[in-house]
């Protein structure tokens, strides 16, 4: 993050009241529909589509959210399925960060015939667009017996094009002189790898982690398609059971979408340094 | 001398390839023969609940899409998806962001508040927005009072244009603020001597933001941009939350709605994987185009 | 590489081991939609039946209904179907074409021929599940659906519910009307509203009360008497906003709003199983006999009398599962299918066997006899190996019209070709 203020920028005063006007504008904007969540998770149902909207409700309508807890069948499988989805999330983003950081700093750092063929072939994975291989893919990980299991749901987001590419472009820049000064040493590539260029690389592998973290957390489809019992269920799918007609009751709706998000926003307010961190997307544009 | 300097790039290339093989192995169980599948299975008339095995057709799943009217609405469908999400992601972002660069105060507050919707999963967003775009929901409140009409339906989610926009207006809500915050850092990576010498040249703001900052940020805006357009071609979740409650398939059909709707509801995997195919070359083609056309060297993005 | 190895001869050793111990026991997997109720006994039967017979376990799978289809289609298309499952008739008929149902194992049902499984069910029973003379499920439930009224919206809006409820699609408009609220164009209030993304089951049969068809008898040409789809398209056209502005998909499904009773729903299409999920939702409702059953309506200028089809859930196991095992799964489903009364009191669910219909107490449940004349007047709902998709393509039409503002005329023209080509195969 740059700390870069603009102190050569002295505009005059009604062009910088009109940008303030501007920002502050679009920032409600932006916040208005979050600020709709928060508000009707605490309203009866009856209060939601009522017009117009009461945006303050005139108590907190505590209901909903043990409702929410509790779920359709009161099995208070939230807990459960909240278990998962970190379980999952954690996981992916800790393996995509090791599998990321190892293959960019190969694909950065060494020579080798065919590195371009080997980067493109990586990069186009980014271009499949996941509905195109969902079934081939489902083909594969239940003839591995995978399904319906952590490991299902964990390994084949593991290996990740976007990470690969954003950890590449923060080792591209790397001094050369540090890596061949610890080869000097008689330091093997892996130590290499573990003590010289891992601990350099940290505000990239923050930024990695969140992405991958963040990826997971939304992840609907594929979970839907290879988790079978209620206690491998995670997160997306806990909701989709109260978009379900026979249940749906839009303050239980809210309350929910306000619990599934509740870690997503711990980790934005403690580490939003590193939400509001894109080094890596710059660092070739420096170097 | 020569020849230990050889052994050790060779040495090198070694440790490269070592580097590389896991991620390799991952891609190749998970992505390339998945695509290498769907490639495959699009010469094939195969549906997916019969035992029979597929029959060999070659192109015939190419040519029919050609002539689909429902894949022509899904091509159209993301075309104007793409374009009317695309174009005002890159340029309010860039606004955003230079705007954020020129004030002096709460630069970090504004870019968590526009990042803050990022945080939500797709999910949750589709409950808040069919909420919001419902008839008796807060955005006909909100446009009524700001147009100062009483009582009209804007018809959110069941008149095409709307809809669509409707679409638009729930990916932009979602992604501004991540493109923003790449533009800030963008930004903050320029030199501050170079406006420094801009300024001393004698030039104004506007010129110095047009000459100094825009060029600069070419690699920038080349990196959103392409970033915005894959995601864009890619949409899936809010179409599909979109359509399974209640609103009309057809202006929001997309080519990847269109794909899983083939595949999971007409058990047509032959024809679902050609148009897979076709999507994903066209993203390609699109990737590769944009970096031609810019021929920027500095991100070597493919 | 190593790893990679030790991997492999782990996950050997295991399928070893599962295949040893799996000739001891058998593991049945059985996936059903959410229904809480059911649920509760279906769980019990399991406990029994696991109790009777050691060494069979049974595992079930339980998804959100609007889910299963696509989760069952996936499973079979990676040959990892479960063994016993149940889905809507529309969609198991596909399956059943395609040869991936195991025929009813008749001495394990306890009968002695499919004639004698036959007679002990209601006529017609299973004619949506059986193909050349092999029937492939046993039924789980059977629902038709009629009309519910709430007696305080009609009241409320200076109308009697003894005499002003609607008998024809017309009435249904016109009292609509009267009984809607709005702010503006908003509606505050709904008459009534269609089960909109089940067109097979209820818009189908208005075209068919107007003489018109899907599909031609000898299966080959699509739409059938066209101006009787033009007539139902124009109702759903005026229907919706951009006509007399009584409804639309986009707003909440009315059965769910209408149990509770907020003055927000008049009328509402639903089944039996209704009364038992309002009895849950809002007691007191339930209680007050202010609600009431009145039949499906039919159009003024009908030409047959048909009301809305009657679709069901069969159960059916999985052709590819192995025999033995085929045997204990159809065991299973007899156990749990022998308590008819039971899946009728604690899930509202009808299974058509005669002992139950035939039953005294059956026919004097409250409006039982509402929807089993509608029933007698109605067939199982339309289908056909692409019947799912048929139905995406009716839904497109009829939300094309009501919603996006497109002409009558070429809505139509775009369902008829696009059925068309689905019959002719284009390839």
């Amino acid at each position: 993050m740059s700390t870069f203020k603009a102190k050569y920028l002295t505009l005059d005063k009604a062009v910088q009241a009109l940008i303030w006007l501007f920002l502050i504008a679009s920032c409600v904007l932006v916040l208005i529909p979050l600020a709709f969540m928060f508000t009707a998770s605490t309203m009866p149902a009856i209060d939601i589509l009522k017009l117009p909207y009461p945006w303050i409700s005139d108590h907190f309508h505590w209901q909903n959210f043990w409702n929410a807890i509790r779920g359709p069948e009161g099995t208070f499988e939230f807990l459960r399925n909240t278990v998962n989805s970190l379980v999952v999330a954690i996981s992916v983003s800790f393996f995509t960060v090791m599998l990321s950081s190892i293959t960019g700093y190969g694909l950065a750092k060494f020579e080798f015939k065919g590195r371009n063929l080997v980067f493109m072939l990586i990069m186009a994975t980014m271009m499949i667009p996941f509905e195109t291989i969902m079934i081939p893919l489902y083909m594969v990980v239940t003839g591995m017996g995978m399904q319906d299991s952590y490991v299902g749901l964990i390994v084949p987001f593991v290996a990740n094009a976007f990470g690969i590419f954003l950890m590449r472009q923060f080792l591209i820049p790397f001094p050369n002189e540090v890596l061949d000064a610890a080869r000097i040493d008689g330091a093997s590539e892996p130590r290499i790898f573990t003590q010289v260029v891992l601990p350099n690389a940290g505000p990239a592998i923050a930024t990695l982690a969140i992405i991958s973290f963040r990826a997971q957390w939304d992840n609907l489809l594929w979970p839907l398609l290879i988790v079978q019992s209620e206690n491998m269920k995670t997160i997306p799918l806990y909701i989709t059971k109260f978009m379900a007609e026979t249940h749906s009751d839009e303050g239980i709706m809210m309350a929910v979408a306000v619990l599934a998000s509740l870690p997503m926003f711990i980790l934005f307010f403690t580490l939003s340094k590193y939400f509001v961190n894109t080094e890596g997307l710059h660092s070739s544009t420096k170097g | 001398m020569r020849k230990r300097g050889f052994s050790m790039e060779q040495k090198k290339a070694r440790w490269g390839w070592i580097f590389v093989t896991p991620a390799l192995i991952l891609f190749s169980i998970f992505s390339f023969y998945p695509i290498f599948t769907a490639f495959y299975t699009s010469f094939y008339n195969k549906n997916l609940l019969s035992l029979r095995p597929p029959r060999y057709i070659g192109w015939a799943n190419y040519q029919y899409l050609f002539t689909s009217q429902e894949f022509r609405e899904s091509v159209i469908n993301t075309a104007v998806f793409t374009a009317g999400t695309f174009v005002p992601l890159v340029v309010f972002s860039l606004i955003l962001a230079a705007f954020i660069m020129s004030i002096n105060k709460f630069q970090r507050f504004f870019q968590m508040a526009f990042y803050a919707p990022a945080v939500l999963s797709s999910v949750v967003a589709a409950l808040i927005w069919l909420l919001i775009f419902d008839p008796r929901g807060i955005a006909n409140q909100g446009l009524n009072t700001m147009l100062g009409t009483s009582g009209v339906n804007y018809h959110w989610l069941s008149k095409a244009g709307m809809l669509r926009l409707s679409t638009i207006i729930v990916y932009f809500w979602k992604y501004i603020g991540y493109f923003t915050i790449v533009f800030v850092s963008g930004i903050g990576s320029i030199p501050y001597t170079l406006h420094e010498a801009a300024l001393i040249d004698g030039t104004n703001r506007w010129q110095n933001f047009w000459y100094i900052t825009f060029p600069l940020l070419k690699p920038t805006t080349l990196l959103v941009s392409v970033m915005a357009l894959i995601q864009c071609l890619k949409t899936f979740s809010t179409q599909y939350l979109f359509s399974s409650s209640g609103a009309p398939t057809r202006p929001i059909n997309v080519i990847t709605l269109n794909i899983y709707n083939t595949a999971i509801k007409d058990y047509r995997i032959g024809r679902a994987s050609a148009m897979s195919i076709l999507l994903f070359l066209v993203m390609f083609l699109f990737t590769w185009l944009q970096l031609k056309v810019s021929k920027t060297e500095e991100v070597t993005y493919m | 590489m190593k790893k990679i190895s030790s991997v492999m001869v782990f996950a050997l050793t295991m399928l070893l081991f599962v295949s040893v111990v799996g000739a001891q026991t058998i593991e049945l997997t059985y996936w059903t939609h959410t229904d809480d109720n059911r649920t509760m006994i279906e769980n019990r039967y399991i406990e029994e039946f696991e109790k009777m017979y050691p060494n069979v376990k049974i595992k079930r799978v339980v998804n959100e209904a609007s889910k299963m289809g696509d989760l069952i289609l996936t499973a079979f298309s990676a040959n990892n179907a479960p063994d016993l499952f149940n889905l809507p008739i529309e969609q198991e008929y596909g399956y059943m074409i395609h040869q991936r149902l195991a025929p009813v194992n008749y001495a394990a049902v306890g009968y002695k021929d499919a004639q004698e499984l036959i007679d002990n069910y209601q006529e017609g029973t299973f004619d949506p599940i059986s193909m050349d003379g092999v029937i492939y499920g046993m039924p789980l439930e059977l629902t038709n659906w009629s009309i519910y009224i709430n007696d305080r919206v009609f009241r409320d809006a200076g109308l009697d519910p003894d005499k002003d409820w609607p008998r024809t699609w017309e009435e249904m408009a016109d009292i609509s009307e009267k009984l809607t609220l709005r702010d503006g164009e908003v509606v505050l209030r709904r008459g009534f509203d269609f089960r909109y993304p089940y067109y097979l089951v209820s818009v189908l049969p208005m075209v068919e009360q107007l003489g018109g068809k899907l599909i031609s008898d000898d299966g080959k040409t699509a739409i059938v008497n066209e101006a009787a789809w033009t007539q139902v398209l124009e109702f759903m056209r005026d229907w919706g906003p951009h006509g007399r502005n009584l409804g639309s998909p986009t707003y909440p499904a009315p059965r769910k709003i209408w149990n509770k009773d907020n003055n927000d729903m008049g009328m509402c299409l639903s089944g039996y199983y209704q009364q038992g999920r309002l009895k849950i939702d809002n007691p007191e409702f339930h209680a007050s006999n202010e609600w009431r059953v009145v039949p499906f309506p039919v159009f003024e200028n009908a030409v047959n009398d048909v009301r809305a089809s009657y679709y069901g859930h069969y159960l059916v196991v999985n052709a590819q599962t192995p025999k033995n095992k085929q045997e204990w799964a159809w065991k299973f489903i007899a156990y749990m299918l022998d308590n008819p009364w039971e899946y009728l009191e604690t899930v509202q669910i009808l299974q058509p066997r005669k002992d139950l219909l035939e039953d005294q107490a059956f026919m004097e449940l409250p409006y039982m006899d509402v929807f089993m004349s509608d029933m007698s007047k109605s067939h199982a709902v339309f289908l056909h190996e692409n019947g799912y998709q048929f139905e995406r393509f009716i839904g497109d039409a009829v939300e094309g019209v009501m919603l996006a503002g497109e002409p009558v005329d070429r809505a139509l023209k775009t369902l008829k070709t696009r059925i068309q080509e689905v019959l002719d195969d284009v390839y």
